[in-house]
């Protein structure tokens, strides 16, 4: 249901926002409205399916560990200092 | 100045928590496991020499990859070998325009057709690593910190020093420009076909 003081914004205007959106760095009446509008529009709901999706895939290489000769070489250098 | 065993077991106690953050920030902006670990090591060595001028100790992690950063930046001086990838402002190019949903969606494929959503689940780690490694230096770092590292642009911006809206702006086309990489490798592969150009469909 469309809130009170928010606009309906076009396809356009929601592309602009989607990284905004999946980042978590967009206002509150701009979120409201942008979600209004993709709970509306398959195809600006795809595209933010697919970049949360894309994101998600990215966070994956964060379990990329250091090796015990880094971790070994890092606590000479400290013990050294 | 030598650290005081007490500085000592404080700075262990902080930075070997992160190394695995440093580690992989390192690998991302220098593409292979050697230099990474150069480059980490050189790092904590300068990290050492200026432990005392850290006042807050809870702003350690962007304190360390601000300092791995300019590290970086100083290899490439010296190593000829990094050959940075430069990102020449007047030349953008369509990479910057470029969306992989836009290339491979199917809009008129029944709802459970989802060519894009397979694509992403088929690319290998290697093919996004190589993808990564092929954006320019000041994009590839936002875009790490932000999507691998799961920064806000808040904490991507205090520690580069650098405007949200530079951040914001960054991390889009870093994000544009990774898709356009991704999407060569994936044709290379033979995961997608390539299509003629089309532009991306906008309703009011």
């Amino acid at each position: 249901m469309k809130k009170s003081g928010h606009k309906n914004i076009s396809c356009q205007e929601a592309l602009k926002r989607v990284f905004d959106y999946i980042d978590n760095h967009i206002e509150d009446v701009s979120r409201d409205e942008f979600e209004q509008h993709i709970e509306k529009c398959r195809h600006c709901f795809d595209r933010v399916e697919f970049e949360k999706l894309l994101k998600s895939r990215l966070r994956t290489l964060q379990a990329r560990r250091s090796t015990d000769r880094l971790r070994k070489r890092v606590d000479d250098i400290i013990t050294k200092f | 100045m030598k650290l005081t065993y007490e500085e000592q077991r404080q700075f262990k106690s902080h930075v070997l928590p992160l190394l695995d953050d440093l580690h992989r920030l390192a690998y991302y902006l220098c593409h292979n496991e050697n230099d990474a670990e150069d480059l980490v090591a050189e790092t904590v060595k300068k990290a050492c020499e200026k432990f005392r001028s850290l006042r807050d100790l809870g702003k350690i992690k962007p304190w360390l990859f601000r300092i791995l950063r300019n590290t970086f930046i100083s290899f490439c001086r010296e190593r000829k070998k990094y050959a940075t990838i430069e990102y020449d402002e007047n030349n953008e190019n369509e990479d910057e325009r470029f969306s992989l949903f836009t290339e491979v969606s199917q809009p008129f494929l029944l709802w459970w057709g989802n060519p894009e959503r397979e694509l992403v689940n088929k690319l290998l780690e290697d093919d996004i690593k190589k993808a990564i490694a092929e954006v320019p230096d000041d994009f590839r770092f936002v875009v790490v910190l932000c999507d691998v590292e799961g920064l806000s642009y808040d904490d991507i911006s205090k520690m580069l020093d650098i405007p949200i809206g530079t951040v914001r702006s960054r991390i889009a086309r870093g994000r544009s420009i990774l898709q356009k990489k991704l999407y060569d490798h994936a044709v290379e592969r033979g995961l997608i076909r390539k299509r003629e150009h089309r532009h991306e469909k906008i309703r009011s």
